[in-house]
């Protein structure tokens, strides 16, 4: 008997099936294409600190994303990573997304910085970004630290999103020098029961079954489908979590592009599973956010 | 391109023989083959998707490489279950059977039931699991001896990871160079150019008998640019580790790739079905 990988996200099958035969190639390849609309809920500005990527000038990723048909792109700066004047680091990047207009600024805030909400109020405030990035591995915080409940607190009083980068990279391929832990995501259960509004994405997380479970006990948190692998693995997170919290985003130019736009067509879903994906359901989480704030192009 | 996948002309064009196919990888099934086969079943769409000519995957056959005493019993006992996804995809699938490098006389009575006699054309020396030993243990050169007599192909997984070897039984690109420079007849397959491929690249480099393999880690932008320059894409085999990774992950590290088409080609599959044509000549 064969089943559809889109039944398995609609409920039909147990998330535990062993065999599941999506739908033909065929069936998949001659109907659908890609959304007119594609949001990539996650791409980076500049320069990767250990090595140069094909895609880090912003031209050339531009010139991709454009290609890929991807119309909307939720960018952050590497050099949020490490740097420590990090408002001018969200000023490059806020300056550059002002001249693409598919590049939607989303600066980096690190809480670990002397006066970290300086940065917060600049980058939701004047700013008008809808959202920032954090990257707790490499500032060296954790989630249950009180000062990340402090940070979600305000930035979701500033009506801004946050999103928690897992990781950067696999953590068996890190500089030795700059080993940086994956986050734990446990802690955000407790934080988002405590702040009802508050609006948390995931990225860059190859999910594992108990990390599946543990997203799914968290109300309303999202994840992006950068680093979702296996050939169905974009079908059964959206199974275990809701496919409804899946965004697509890409992790480029880290990541090849290309890599997650194809895992969308493999998943063997329908095409209107991979228009939430892909488009609606980034535009639900960012509206949800950025009722009170102005368009960030000034 | 849709989806950022080439058109299906295109991936015809690229002749795809997949060198690291990974259905039921550590188990096929109690029976010897039904979770196998439905691994198999499950990437079919991404086979198809991708237009992939051949995939190869890497058989048990009842030496010791699981841990399952009874499968174990079951595939000695009866060998032609190892031959059941064959059967059923021959136009599809080629083999190559998992080596335990701890059960030497097993491994080499294998060699001849499967690689001698067909139909299997190489060995898969595993980096985990009860099979598992570092490839510069002493035993390995008996084997590797004997592979090369019958022309057959060695995959030998690698990995280089930031946190050291999760077992002394692993193996780094450094080790399989040094393993290679002594025996200059036989080409080596470094699976996965040793994830961390930055490095993995830089260590087989000076060592031409040893090629790199493409699967097994994230769709990393700049590996095969860095690989064609370093190795040239002569010495590049494309794999897909399907079902466990993805066609998008895998296929577009090559596809996406600035290299040009033939160098692509070469990837794809010009250079496998060039080391496979040894054995299968024989056979």
């Amino acid at each position: 008997m064969a089943f559809h990988r889109r039944d398995l996200i609609h409920g039909a099958i147990t998330a535990g099936a062993a065999s599941v035969v999506a739908a033909s190639p065929e069936e998949n390849t001659g109907t659908i294409s890609m959304p007119n609309k594609v949001v990539d809920t996650n791409v980076s500005l500049f320069q990767w600190p250990f090595r140069r990527l094909p895609l880090d000038e912003v031209d050339e990723l531009c010139l991709k994303l454009g290609q890929l048909g991807i119309t909307e792109a939720w960018a952050s700066s590497f050099e949020g990573l490490l740097h420590r004047d990090i408002r001018s680091a969200n000023e490059r990047l806020l300056n550059t997304c002002q001249t693409r207009a598919e590049l939607v600024p989303v600066g980096a805030i690190n809480p670990t910085l002397p006066d970290w909400k300086h940065d917060l109020h600049l980058c939701l405030g004047r700013s008008a970004m809808p959202g920032i990035r954090l990257f707790p591995g490499y500032h060296g915080y954790d989630l249950r630290d009180e000062v990340f409940g402090e940070l979600l607190a305000t930035a979701t009083k500033l009506r801004g999103f946050v999103q928690i980068a897992f990781a950067m990279e696999d953590t068996r391929t890190q500089s030795h020098h700059m080993v940086a832990a994956n986050v734990d995501p446990r802690p955000l259960e407790h934080w988002m029961q405590k702040f009802p509004e508050a609006r948390v994405q995931i990225l860059n997380c190859r999910p594992s079954t108990s990390d599946k479970q543990i997203f799914s006990s968290i109300p309303r948190v999202v994840v992006d489908s950068s680093r979702v692998d296996g050939t169905d693995g974009v079908t059964t997170l959206a199974s275990a979590i809701g496919i409804d919290r899946v965004l697509f985003g890409s992790h480029a130019p880290f990541l090849i592009p290309e890599a997650a736009c194809i895992r969308m067509l493999e998943s063997g879903v329908s095409a209107a599973d991979i228009k939430e994906m892909m488009s609606t359901n980034a535009d639900n989480f960012r509206k949800a956010t950025t009722t009170t704030t102005t368009n960030h192009r000034r | 391109m849709n989806f950022g996948l080439p058109s299906a002309e295109t991936l015809r064009q690229y002749r795809i023989w997949d060198s690291y196919f990974t259905p039921s990888f550590s188990h096929p099934g109690a029976d010897g083959s039904r979770e196998l086969i439905d691994d198999i079943e499950r990437s079919m769409p991404a086979i198809q998707l991708g237009h992939f000519e051949k995939l190869c995957y890497f058989a048990h056959v009842g030496i010791g490489t699981t841990t399952d005493s009874a499968l174990e019993n079951l595939l000695q006992n009866q060998p032609e279950l190892v031959l059941k996804p064959l059967e059923r995809w021959p136009d599809k699938l080629l083999g190559m059977i998992q080596l335990n490098l701890h059960n030497t006389a097993g491994s080499m009575k294998a060699l001849d039931r499967w690689l001698k006699d067909g139909p299997m054309l190489g060995v898969y020396l595993p980096g985990s699991g009860p099979g598992a030993a570092n490839c510069l243990a002493p035993n390995v050169n008996k084997l590797v001896e004997r592979v090369s007599e019958l022309g057959g192909v060695i995959m030998q997984h690698t990995w280089l990871k930031t946190s050291g070897k999760r077992s002394p039984h692993e193996t780094t690109p450094t080790e399989l160079a040094t393993l290679a420079s002594r025996h200059p007849q036989q080409r080596f397959i470094c699976a996965h150019a040793g994830g961390e491929w930055e490095q993995g690249i830089r260590a087989i480099r000076n060592t031409p008998n040893v090629l790199i393999e493409t699967s097994g880690f994230d769709a990393t932008a700049g590996f095969i640019e860095m690989a064609t320059r370093e190795i040239g894409s002569k010495r590049i085999i494309f794999g897909s580790h399907l079902p466990s990774r993805s066609l998008g992950t895998e296929i577009s590290k090559v596809t996406a790739a600035k290299i040009g088409e033939e160098e692509k080609k070469d990837i794809f599959g010009r250079n496998y079905r060039k080391l496979l044509s040894t054995i299968q000549s024989r056979n």
